[in-house]
């Protein structure tokens, strides 16, 4: 927890200071007539992240130290990384995909696909679980809504 | 009152469309409730674009009702299945699962859903009576009010929603800084759009809804998957001694009516949220108690303690919403989507601009608690079916859901890669415990609250003396000042505790 906290503290606040420094100064435009700049409420928020981001990494390095514990560790298990990763660049390879075809189109292996990867291997549990949500977004989409396919 | 406006109201909320729409929701949200893992904020993210098609009653009622289903529907799996379809009912399961161990799954069932649905009815009523006197009381503020008050809130729901006062207000400033995003009302000018056209309007509400909650959950699902696989489902067998008595009823009705008046108290106060009034009411009913000791092991009391607050957060919850137009959880700050998506400002507004709308809502509301009753009580059988679905069945049915969402919006691939973003911003939110219901808040309120700091500052002209004359800015200002050094203490107090605590 103190190594999350000082590395994601760290984040946070380098986030804010990005915002404060490049961001809102280049692209949060400005009006030398307005009372109030238009760079002002996102300034707000950028300094509740770097203020909040510092102190939380501060508090986890000040644990990190009582209790001796390094800020990197070596102990990282790559198949748990793996297994949090993969439904990421799942979804991400089918966003991809979705530019070339409709959901509707693809949508059943989508579905099918991930539930066999998720160790699902009855052939009718997969036929109709990826097949009736994409006839009700058929449904839904064409019928109801009338706005075409998907 | 305008009577005139309630009968149509009433007369509105009676029509075939509106019983298929509010029943769907009830429906859809029961089945929502009842698998463990899929939560109310997740259901309503993804039912917002379902709704595009809908009147703004029946869609504003739908997404209440789904609300209302998923609280009730989420004891059947405490009970059945010792894992609560939503965190607030994990204090069903303390005392609904040991009971459905004794060979009463039924009788514990019905008297979950009846402390749900008495629960929910008294605190619809008392968000009748008092939202809109409470609104009338709004419309009087000025922006300087307003602005104060929107600030005490998400400082509060920063400070209470997460456990961290710093990662809360981490999280709200991201929030903030995000909801700026898009053209300045008062310039005209693009705001941090990188010279992305699609930003001109501002984040996709529905992306970051849908991200930040529904697909960021089913990721950190898939995850658990590989560790948890187990479900133990206690079977509902047909048993005529296994059902809620008169004598029974008699017994937990005192429970129902403190755990109801728990529940609109937390519900009504922004941050606190259901899990805080099961948990409350539980407490308070074990401490009531004759024999607290049978508390944990079955106790009837412990069910209808624990549903009769949990159902009563929901209306209450919308007692600031309606009043004051201020959110004071996730599924409220998603209906104030659900409102702009449908061209209505909710808030006090709502009750000068459109009172037929809110009192149709509210109509629908009460019919929504009838609905729930009616289903869950004929529908037992089929949804303690619904417990054994296994989650990896569900997640990617709902990440499926979660795409076609944000197609039906038409946002094309730079939606669906805004929505990516903010699945892996959700991701690393749950799991470095930094608090997306205040993200999700603040982001939401940002508008509203530049809006309102934007008039303070052109009407006082700069000049910060004009608050001494305005003394409910002035109580606000000094009560965020309050919150924010108390929130601050408890927080290190908290871990100052947890560090002096003896490792095992």
């Amino acid at each position: 927890m103190p190594r999350s906290d000082f590395w994601s503290g760290l984040a946070v606040a380098a986030f804010g200071l990005l915002a404060l420094f490049w961001m809102i100064p280049n692209y949060a435009g400005s009006n030398p007539f307005a009372q109030m700049p238009p760079g002002l409420v996102p300034s707000i928020g950028a300094w509740a992240m770097v203020i909040c981001g510092v102190i939380i990494a501060a508090k986890g390095l000040i644990q990190m130290l009582r209790e001796g514990a390094m800020p990197l560790s070596a102990d990282l298990h790559w198949d748990a990384v793996g297994w949090a990763a993969w439904p990421f660049a799942y979804v991400a390879v089918a966003i991809w995909f979705m530019s070339f075809i409709k959901l509707t189109w693809f949508g059943a292996f989508l579905i099918g696909g991930m539930l066999f990867l998720l160790g699902e291997r009855r052939w009718w549990m997969i036929l109709g679980c990826s097949v009736v949500p994409v006839v009700l977004l058929y449904i839904l989409s064409v019928y109801l809504m009338r706005v075409g396919v998907v | 009152m305008d009577f005139s406006a309630v009968g149509a109201a009433a007369s509105e909320a009676l029509t075939l469309a509106s019983f298929i729409g509010i029943g769907g929701g009830v429906l859809l949200g029961y089945i929502v409730g009842v698998i463990p893992g899929l939560s109310r904020s997740v259901a309503i993210s993804i039912a917002i674009p379902m709704t595009f098609y809908m009147s703004p009653f029946i869609a504003i009622s739908f997404l209440i009702g789904l609300s209302k289903g998923t609280a009730a529907g989420s004891a059947v799996s405490a009970i059945l299945l010792n894992a609560p379809g939503e965190a607030s009912s994990a204090a069903t399961a303390l005392d609904g699962y040991p009971l459905a161990k004794q060979g009463k799954p039924k009788t514990a069932l019905q008297i979950g859903l009846i402390a749900s649905v008495m629960g929910d009815i008294l605190a619809t009523i008392i968000l009748i009576f008092v939202a809109i006197p409470f609104a009338r009381v709004a419309l009087m503020f000025g922006p300087y009010e307003m602005a104060a008050i929107l600030a005490f809130a998400l400082v509060f729901i920063a400070g209470l929603s997460g456990g961290n006062i710093f990662k809360g207000l981490a999280a709200g400033g991201l929030g903030i800084f995000l909801g700026t995003i898009g053209l300045d009302n008062q310039t005209g000018l693009p705001r941090l759009t990188f010279g992305y056209t699609e930003l001109m309007d501002g984040m996709p509400l529905i992306a970051v809804a849908i991200g930040t909650l529904a697909l960021s959950e089913m990721f950190v699902q898939s995850e658990k998957l590989r560790y948890d696989r187990e479900n133990m489902s206690v079977a509902l067998k047909k048993d005529a001694d296994d059902r809620i008595t008169m004598p029974i009823f008699k017994r937990i009705l005192p429970t129902i009516l403190r755990g109801t008046g728990v529940g609109t108290f937390v519900g009504a106060l922004p941050g606190l949220g259901p899990s805080v009034g099961s948990f409350m009411s539980y407490g308070m009913a074990q401490k009531a108690a004759k024999e607290p000791e049978k508390f944990g092991k079955g106790e009837p009391k412990g069910i209808a303690a624990s549903e009769s607050a949990d159902n009563a957060v929901i209306p209450a919850a919308l007692i600031p919403l309606f009043g004051l137009g201020i959110p004071g959880n996730v599924s409220a700050a998603l209906l104030i989507g659900a409102f702009a998506i449908h061209g209505i400002t909710v808030g006090p507004l709502l009750l000068r601009d459109n009172p037929e709308l809110l009192y149709s809502i509210f109509a629908g509301m009460i019919l929504a608690s009838l609905i729930m009753l009616v289903l869950g009580w004929y529908g037992l059988m089929f949804f303690a079916q619904i417990t054994r679905v296994p989650p990896h069945v569900v997640i990617p049915i709902v990440i499926f859901f979660c795409l076609a969402g944000m197609m039906l919006q038409g946002y094309g691939t730079f939606g669906l890669i805004i929505l990516m973003a903010f699945a892996l911003l959700g991701y690393l939110m749950k799991k470095y415990d930094y608090s997306f219901v205040t993200f999700l808040v603040a982001f939401i309120i940002t508008p509203m609250l530049e809006l309102n700091l934007r008039q303070s500052i052109i009407l006082s002209r700069g000049n910060w003396e004009i608050l001494l004359n305005r003394p409910i800015a002035m109580f606000f200002i000094a009560c965020t000042v309050i919150a924010l050094v108390a929130l601050i203490i408890r927080t290190f107090k908290k871990e100052q505790a947890v560090a002096n605590a003896p490792a095992d």
